[in-house]
């Protein structure tokens, strides 16, 4: 408790305030606009955060996260068209509550069940990192290269699309940490004889230019058409959901969040696939599934609050293991790593301020989005009007000042597009980008691990199933690699129409 | 063998994974004091050269739709009208320019080409509604990154010019 209230005092200061404020902001505005995601939103912010305390950065970085949670849900409601992954459920039942006039009620079930959801969630990373740390703790090499070899294959075989380009991604994002120098005797590898490549490719190059150019590349094949947006109501008080929509949104909120929070725990699970589940058991365990699709309130409460607590669960692998559950989070922890600061067991001993600082500025954030959101709805919805071509061209610049920054190196703004056209390629034909990230940050640590625990064996592979904890790494990351080898056709027909809930 | 736009990218790939492969096989394996510099990327790049060649070989041949091109949500060229397909190239011209100009022109002139090329040319927004956007993007580009944040950006004649009439001005 004393620590916490000592994280509040960090977020309290001024400057961190106002930054938790723009991260929440920024998290909102790139929620509601399509196509941007938090993905792109944090590759591209991350060098302006070079010469921010670390604690300010990643208070920040960490708010555009949840705050797209909150964000996504206002284009979903108004206009059935997700600004995020994760709010694609919310689309279905969200846009036919607005569409019989309850959009106010909608916005408002979405915004108090998130909140609740968001806030418990914080609460189970405060009172659930500290034992997680300790256990985490006893870990040797052998025990941090199972966990992540389970957590990549977890997170490849959650990915969309085909599960054996997801692995190969893997792979290439693993291939990808290697160049440059090795990172236990310094000698070079992989520099095809360039010689930038000897410091390695900088994670800002690779996300801007995966996530921020490709984007700018789709966006130019995107056609303009003018979007129809229902309206929302004008004041506080039409948010307010009527008694009978407050009683029914009462259980699948509480349900959302615990499923949520636990499947955000689980690498690659995270949000998109919460509210999926979450909408999923909420409509078996209606007496009325026929409602849902049709503006049922359990299959827009339930998901929202599953969407905001599987977010907040994500950060507890990231903080107590140093092991990111997804690519947003693979990000943050490249943030990390960019100001010095190795998340995991011991940063709770070592700097307890940013860990804490981190948990309670999740707590404030969370109060500024629904002070922010209900009020400003109307506002966020004008952002949509904003001409391709001007925000092609801010995207541009600041990919330009992101890139050029990180080591006044114009190569490095030639890999970012490079990486830009090879990764609209990529995405063009099913390949997910988020694997390459997640990999690629994961890579250092991985490697550092694997050659420790052969080092230590002596070059024997036993080690990686020596302990009962690695044996249970090892099935887990055997079952999913397999499964990942069959084609999708033959096992996957049955969740394809579960999750092609679309009426 | 018909090669459809999904093969190819396979076949970069596999093509990819062998470079590195072929990169790798010159580090050692195995040091004095355990696994060499090598190991790693020896493995991965094998893996890399089977699973990309799997993909190549299960790869569709048609251009038909596949489920997995639907999950990320990017526009495709193959689909796009013509009128889109050519904002798409000046797009692409946009990023040329991003790279040679970061190189010689420094940033207010990349900045400057870029924007044009992509709101002009590309989109077709009028000469004054582009200019004035590029004015403001690279000064708060220059002032707002380059001089309040301290943010280092390409220099080239013109910012040389620029900061150094502020200088001569007694602004910084």
């Amino acid at each position: 408790m004393e620590n916490l209230i000592g994280g509040f005092a960090t977020v309290f200061q001024p400057a961190t305030l106002a930054y938790c404020f723009i991260g929440v902001f920024l998290g909102t505005v790139v929620g509601i606009l399509p196509g941007l995601g938090p993905l792109t939103t944090i590759a591209l912010l991350l060098p302006i955060t070079y010469k921010m305390d670390v604690t300010s950065a990643i208070i920040m970085l960490s708010g555009i996260y949840y705050g797209v949670a909150y964000g996504g849900t206002v284009t979903s409601v108004l206009m059935r068209i997700p600004g995020e992954a994760s709010s694609v459920i919310t689309c279905l039942d969200g846009y036919e509550m607005a569409r019989k006039g309850r959009a106010g009620a909608a916005l408002g079930i979405a915004a108090f069940g998130s909140f609740f959801a968001g806030t418990v969630g914080v609460i189970a990373i405060s009172y659930l990192s500290p034992p997680m740390s300790r256990w985490v703790l006893a870990f040797g090499p052998a025990e941090y290269t199972m966990v992540m070899l389970a957590g990549l294959a977890l997170v490849t075989y959650f990915s969309s699309g085909s599960r054996l380009k997801a692995v190969l991604m893997a792979v290439f994002g693993l291939l990808l940490s290697t160049v440059g120098s090795d990172p236990l005797t310094g000698s070079a590898r992989l520099t095809f004889g360039v010689f930038h490549l000897l410091g390695g490719i900088d994670l800002v190059p690779l996300a801007i230019g995966l996530f921020g150019i490709s984007e700018v590349l789709s966006m130019a094949l995107t056609k303009r058409e003018k979007m129809k947006v229902l309206a929302p109501p004008s004041s506080l008080l039409g948010f307010m959901p009527n008694r009978e929509e407050f009683r029914r949104s009462v259980a699948p909120v509480m349900r959302g969040t615990v499923m949520g929070f636990l499947i955000g725990l689980i690498p690659g699970g995270g949000a998109v696939l919460a509210t999926f589940v979450s909408y999923a058991t909420e409509r078996k365990l209606s007496k009325n599934p026929q409602e849902f699709g049709k503006g049922a309130v359990e299959g827009l409460a339930g998901p929202e609050a599953a969407n905001n607590a599987g977010t907040a669960g994500a950060f507890v692998p990231l903080l107590c293991m140093g092991v990111p559950a997804n690519a947003v989070t693979a990000l943050l922890l490249g943030a990390f790593m960019i100001h010095g600061v190795a998340p995991g067991p011991t940063i709770m001993e070592r700097q307890p301020e940013i860990f804490w600082g981190i948990v309670a500025s999740m707590y404030v954030g969370n109060v500024m989005l629904l002070v922010l959101n209900l009020p400003m709805i109307g506002l966020f919805v004008r952002i949509l009007d904003v001409p391709r071509a001007w925000l092609a061209s801010v995207i541009l610049m600041v990919c330009l000042v992101g890139v050029y920054s990180t080591n006044s190196a114009s190569t490095d703004v030639l890999l970012a597009v490079m990486f830009g056209v090879v990764g609209y390629i990529l995405r063009r034909y099913g390949y997910d980008l988020g694997i390459v990230i997640l990999a690629y940050v994961l890579g250092g640590i991985f490697e550092r691990s694997v050659r420790r625990a052969l080092a230590i064996s002596d070059g024997d592979l036993a080690i990686f199933v020596s302990t009962p904890l690695t044996i249970a790494f090892a099935v887990i990351t055997a079952i999913l690699v397999v499964i990942a080898f069959i084609p999708r056709r033959v096992i996957g027909p049955r969740t394809e129409k579960q999750t092609a809930l679309d009426p | 063998m018909s090669f459809s736009g999904a093969r190819r990218t396979a076949l970069g790939l596999l093509l990819a994974a062998v470079a590195t492969f072929w990169q790798a096989q010159g580090l050692p394996r195995w040091g004095f004091d355990g696994p060499g510099t090598g190991i790693f990327p020896q493995v991965l790049s094998g893996i890399a050269i089977a699973l990309s060649a799997l993909v190549l070989l299960l790869e569709r041949r048609g251009p038909q739709t596949l489920e997995s091109d639907d999950n990320e949500a990017v526009s495709r060229y193959d689909l796009a009208e013509p009128a889109q397909r050519r904002v798409f190239h000046f797009y692409l011209l946009a990023l040329v320019l991003l790279v040679v100009g970061t190189w010689w022109l420094g940033f207010i002139v990349t900045v400057a080409a870029v924007i044009i090329t992509i709101m002009r040319f590309g989109e077709g927004v009028s000469w004054r509604a582009t200019l004035i956007t590029a004015f403001i993007v690279a000064a708060v580009g220059q002032f707002g990154f380059g001089w309040l944040l301290q943010v280092s950006l390409p220099e080239g004649p013109v910012d040389r010019a620029l900061l150094g009439l502020m200088r001569a001005a007694g602004m910084l």
